[in-house]
């Protein structure tokens, strides 16, 4: 674990990663990206303790975006943190929260957790004792997992092969998501591999703390990926922060064998898509459905200076109008904004975007990430998409899978 | 000016340590410094309390006394002295009869070295090369020069001892051959006067010579050049030595929250040829890779130097560290005592020598108390415990160490203002509470002064941030005795001086968004030019 230590000193004081941090801008007592990150760090190095402030960053990575110096302040954040908590404990709440995997496992039909469960008024007083907000709906857990359906989904095979890392919310909550990428793919001629063995990315064990399991995540998810991006196949993701993990955080936090070889070869589904079309390979027989959408593009997205493809992939469809929300930071941050002690902050970090959503009727909120697209719905009662939704829509009823 | 029984001239870590020991014995003693205290090598320096063991073979009677004075000041200066411990590594190519008789020489001075496993070595210090043949751990430590001064000095003023900064003796008065007071220049003003006393201690580090020359006594000092190198960041957290026969480059000291690499050994003409260059800086990063191989990765913040006052015939680091005090009566100059040599480390027990023979010459029969009586005491734990309320992390603590007895004033001040909170500079975690307080005392006269005392703009941005903030701060609070562009001027161009020769990469970029801070968005010179300076 030695990546980014000297890169505290790339620093050079500007603080524009404290201008921009949305954590800043609405909690007093974060000293912001800065001093929580380079500056701090010094003092750590020095036997410094950590700070409990520690706690606020949501990991929403918008101080690397905006760093003109390329420090990685979010992972010294992040790593800082992981002492911090491993030195004065944790809360069972951030247990539960950190390993959504196990929970989700646990939530599954015929387990102990069922939705109905999560849902009933003594389920959630417990939830709420040990700190999980009761302001905000817990996701619902899919009826069947996007594994399950994908065991099932009979392909037509073809000579371009991709794989696709589902990742804990598609696989558990969103599984359309993940079946509409395949219906995509297909109709470009690509034949959709998941291979067995994945894990979580690790995202929501580094916010917990848990720096070494999400490191045992990276290592067998690199493990199940390496040969695949050895032979040159393109690995997908449609969430965005189990691409940034896996593109940039599996080296950045951990160093971790075969990082960069994968890294090398992961892309955003839509980023891979958009390079189809750059290419001219993408296959743009759309019915003309239109509508009219708005596009939040997600941190963890932006994060990956990646521009924003899903905004120039649907301008290509006929007849479909989407507007850049341009809003920033949604605030919930995974499963930040779960935390009841958490809750207000992330609803506060939140509110512009949610405003421009009111200001502007449309048919539906397109973002790349599960857990925007909860908040969003939740904060403004619109119904939000993954833009690869409305695309497998532009391919219908041609190509019906 | 009224009579004094003893002037102290030179305000660097020994004359300070001979005023609170004069003060200590009832002698009633004034300290002049020429510039603000710890102003010469007391601060250009690398910061480590020697074990001794860089000196066992070559000098053990320099390295005996840094045994003594090392328990010593662990005791009495704990808020100067970090315990960071120290290692001596050999390299394959570095000689292995040579360890052979270190480790000798260690023992048979009873300095304590404990042999420790190559890969133990760099498990506790990550950075290392691992190409160690040999490691020992010694009870090095680092210790702060400015802090040391101005501790020593708040020290001598409980006893009754007064210091006088910004004020330079240009002469020595005598009747026939007896010394009957001091002429002193003050710098800022230009005013001269004198004051009378029965006794000069010349304590004015590569400046004896001159010093004693005011009295036509004649002390042969040579000023030996010594340039370190300042990182960012602190990449180790003991002192390493090279075990090998003392050479340039082969000592790295962490400092709070920088490391310092160094030194070089080169005559020098004058005691201020302070002006560090950047073929010397290269020299030393050729070095020190070989110990620590990402060196060049690592920021530089800047290169500073000072000068040794090595008091000998021979030349260079051959030179004993040994000390001197001379008796000028044997001169026919009656009551100038010169002090010279030694080492920061050994500065306590030249102080109490120098007092000694002062002692004896006022006739004065009172022990030396210094090895026994902290410098200041530790804040209260109920102090500490209010300030970290204020300061981020680790803060508080690193405030009460620099601070010293100026620490319960800030926190008073913490407590009052909650204005009084916000963080100046970032990089070192000074509060606007402590640049007021600092900046209120009567020895403050710019923000250098400040910097001394807080470790104001010694940080990773060097002056860009804090600069125009506690400019701004010290106008606001009507405590400026200069404009607001003076005082900008004044510290930028000391902060650059040290930033020249390390004109590259990191710092490289940073200085330029300094320069744009300062030159584009501020237009300081066009401030300057419209009030004429
Ligand atoms: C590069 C380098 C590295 C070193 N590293 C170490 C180390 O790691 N550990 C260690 O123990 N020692 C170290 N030393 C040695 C140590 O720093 C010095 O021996 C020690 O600081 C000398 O202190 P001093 O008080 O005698 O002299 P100084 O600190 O130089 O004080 C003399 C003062 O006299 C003032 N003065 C001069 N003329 C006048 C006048 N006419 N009127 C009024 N004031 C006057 C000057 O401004 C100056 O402040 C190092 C030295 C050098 C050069
Ligand atoms: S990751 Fe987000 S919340 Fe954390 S410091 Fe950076 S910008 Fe702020
Ligand atoms: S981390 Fe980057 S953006 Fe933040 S203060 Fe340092 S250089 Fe500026």
């Amino acid at each position: 674990m030695k990546t980014c230590n000297n890169n505290i000193d790339a620093c050079t004081a500007c603080a524009s990663c404290t201008a921009l941090c949305p954590v800043a801008a609405v909690v007093r007592d974060f000293p912001g990206p800065k001093m929580a990150g380079p500056a701090a760090e010094r003092f750590r190095k020095a036997g410094a303790p950590t700070d409990a402030a520690l706690a606020y960053c949501t990991n929403c990575k918008n101080c690397d975006i905006t760093c003109p110096s390329g420090v990685p302040v979010a992972a010294l954040n992040m790593r800082a943190r992981a002492e911090h908590v491993k030195k004065h404990g944790r809360r069972l709440r951030d247990w539960i929260l950190a390993h959504g995997e196990h929970m989700a496992k646990l939530a599954m039909p015929g387990q102990p957790l069922t939705n109905l469960g999560m849902a009933n008024p003594v389920t959630r007083q417990m939830l709420k004792a040990i700190g999980i907000s009761g302001s905000r709906p817990l996701p619902r857990y899919a009826p069947r997992t996007f594994l399950r359906q994908y065991g099932k989904l009979r392909q037509q095979p073809f000579a371009d092969k991709v794989v696709f890392f589902p990742g804990c919310f598609i696989n558990y909550n969103a599984p359309q998501v993940g079946l509409d990428l395949i219906a995509v793919l297909q109709a470009n001629r690509h034949q959709v591999i998941v291979p067995p063995g994945l894990a979580c990315c690790g995202v929501p064990l580094v916010t917990g703390g848990y720096l070494e399991e999400a490191a045992a995540a990276a290592k067998r998810n690199l493990a199940a990926l390496a040969d695949y991006a050895r032979q040159g196949i393109p690995i997908l993701t449609a969430c965005t922060s189990c691409g940034l993990m896996i593109k940039q955080e599996y080296g950045e936090l951990f160093g971790a064998d075969g990082a960069g070889e994968v890294a090398a070869r992961t892309y955003d589904a839509m980023e891979f898509l958009l390079e189809l079309h750059d290419r001219g390979r993408l296959n743009t027989a759309f019915t003309p459905a239109g509508g009219k959408y708005l596009y939040h593009a997600p941190c963890h997205l932006r994060a990956q200076g990646i521009g924003r493809p899903a905004l120039e992939l649907l301008s290509v469809l006929p007849g479909v109008a989407v507007t850049d929300l341009d809003a920033g930071c949604c605030g919930i941050a995974g499963s930040y904004g779960f935390k009841a002690d958490r809750y207000d902050i992330s609803m506060a970090i939140g509110q512009e975007l949610f405003a421009k959503i009111k200001a502007a009727p449309a048919d539906a909120v397109l973002a790349d990430c599960g857990t925007c697209r909860l908040q969003i719905a939740h904060g403004t009662g619109a119904k939000v998409l993954h833009p690869i939704s409305v695309i497998r829509k532009a391919y219908e009823p041609e190509y019906k899978l | 000016m009224t009579k004094t029984q003893a002037v102290i001239i030179g305000g660097g870590a020994t004359g300070a340590g001979i005023l609170r020991d004069l003060s200590m014995r009832g002698v009633k003693a004034v300290l002049l410094e020429q510039r603000d205290l710890a102003h010469g090598t007391s601060s250009r320096f690398h910061g480590l309390l020697h074990s001794g063991g860089r000196y066992v073979v070559k000098d053990p009677e320099s390295a005996a006394e840094c045994v003594a004075e090392n328990r010593i000041l662990r005791k009495i200066a704990g808020q100067c002295v970090e315990d960071t411990e120290g290692f001596f590594v050999r390299l394959p190519e570095d000689d292995a009869a040579f360890e052979q008789q270190w480790l000798a020489a260690c023992r048979a001075l009873g300095l304590p070295v404990a042999p420790l496993a190559p890969q133990e070595a760099v498990r506790l210090e990550p950075n290392l090369t691992p190409r160690i043949a040999a490691a020992y751990r010694v009870p090095d430590a680092a210790i702060d020069g400015f802090r040391l001064c101005w501790q020593n000095a708040a020290a001598a003023a409980r006893h009754g001892g007064e210091v006088l900064t910004y004020t330079e003796a240009i002469g020595i008065e005598r009747d026939g051959g007896k010394v009957t007071g001091v002429t002193v220049r003050d710098a800022l003003s230009g005013e001269t006067r004198t004051i009378p006393c029965d006794l000069v201690i010349n304590a004015a580090g590569s400046w004896v010579g001159k010093v004693a020359a005011l009295a036509g006594a004649d002390v042969h000092v040579k000023p030996d050049r010594g340039t370190l190198v300042a990182f960012n960041h602190r990449f180790t957290s003991r002192i390493i030595n090279r075990l090998r026969p003392p050479s340039d480059g082969d000592i790295f000291v962490p400092h709070g929250s920088v490391t310092i690499l160094g030194t070089t050994s080169v005559a020098a003409d004058r005691p201020d040829d302070t002006a560090p260059r950047s073929d010397e800086v290269l020299k030393l990063l050729r070095i020190g890779q070989e110990l620590f191989t990402n060196l060049a990765d690592y920021r530089i913040l800047r290169a500073f130097a000072g000068t040794r006052p090595l008091y000998s015939a021979a030349e260079g680091r051959a030179a004993s560290r040994n000390f001197a005090v001379i008796d000028h009566r044997a001169e026919g100059i009656d009551g100038l005592i010169t002090v010279v040599g030694g080492k920061l480390t050994t500065y306590r027990l030249m102080a109490e020598k120098a007092a000694d023979l002062a002692c004896e010459r006022l006739g004065i029969d009172a022990p030396c108390r210094t090895a026994g009586e902290p410098l200041v005491a530790d804040p209260a734990p109920g102090l500490l415990a209010m300030a970290k309320k204020y300061f981020p992390a680790g803060g508080a603590e690193l405030a009460a160490a620099r601070l010293g007895d100026a620490f319960g004033a800030v926190v008073r001040r913490l407590e009052d203002d909650p204005a009084d909170r916000a963080l100046i500079c970032e990089c070192e975690l000074v509060t606007l509470a402590e640049i007021k307080e600092i900046a209120a005392r009567a020895t403050t006269h710019g923000l250098s002064d400040i910097r001394r005392r807080t470790r104001l703009g010694m940080g990773t941005c060097q002056g860009a941030f804090c600069g125009f903030r506690s400019v701004a701060a010290v106008c606001d609070a009507g405590l400026a005795d200069k404009g607001a562009a003076e005082l900008l001027r004044d510290f930028l161009e000391e902060r650059w001086s040290g930033i020249r020769p390390v004109l590259w990469g990191k710092q490289l970029r940073e200085e330029e968004l300094l320069r744009g801070i300062y030159g584009a968005s501020l237009n300081i010179d066009g401030a300057m030019h419209d009030e004429g300076i």
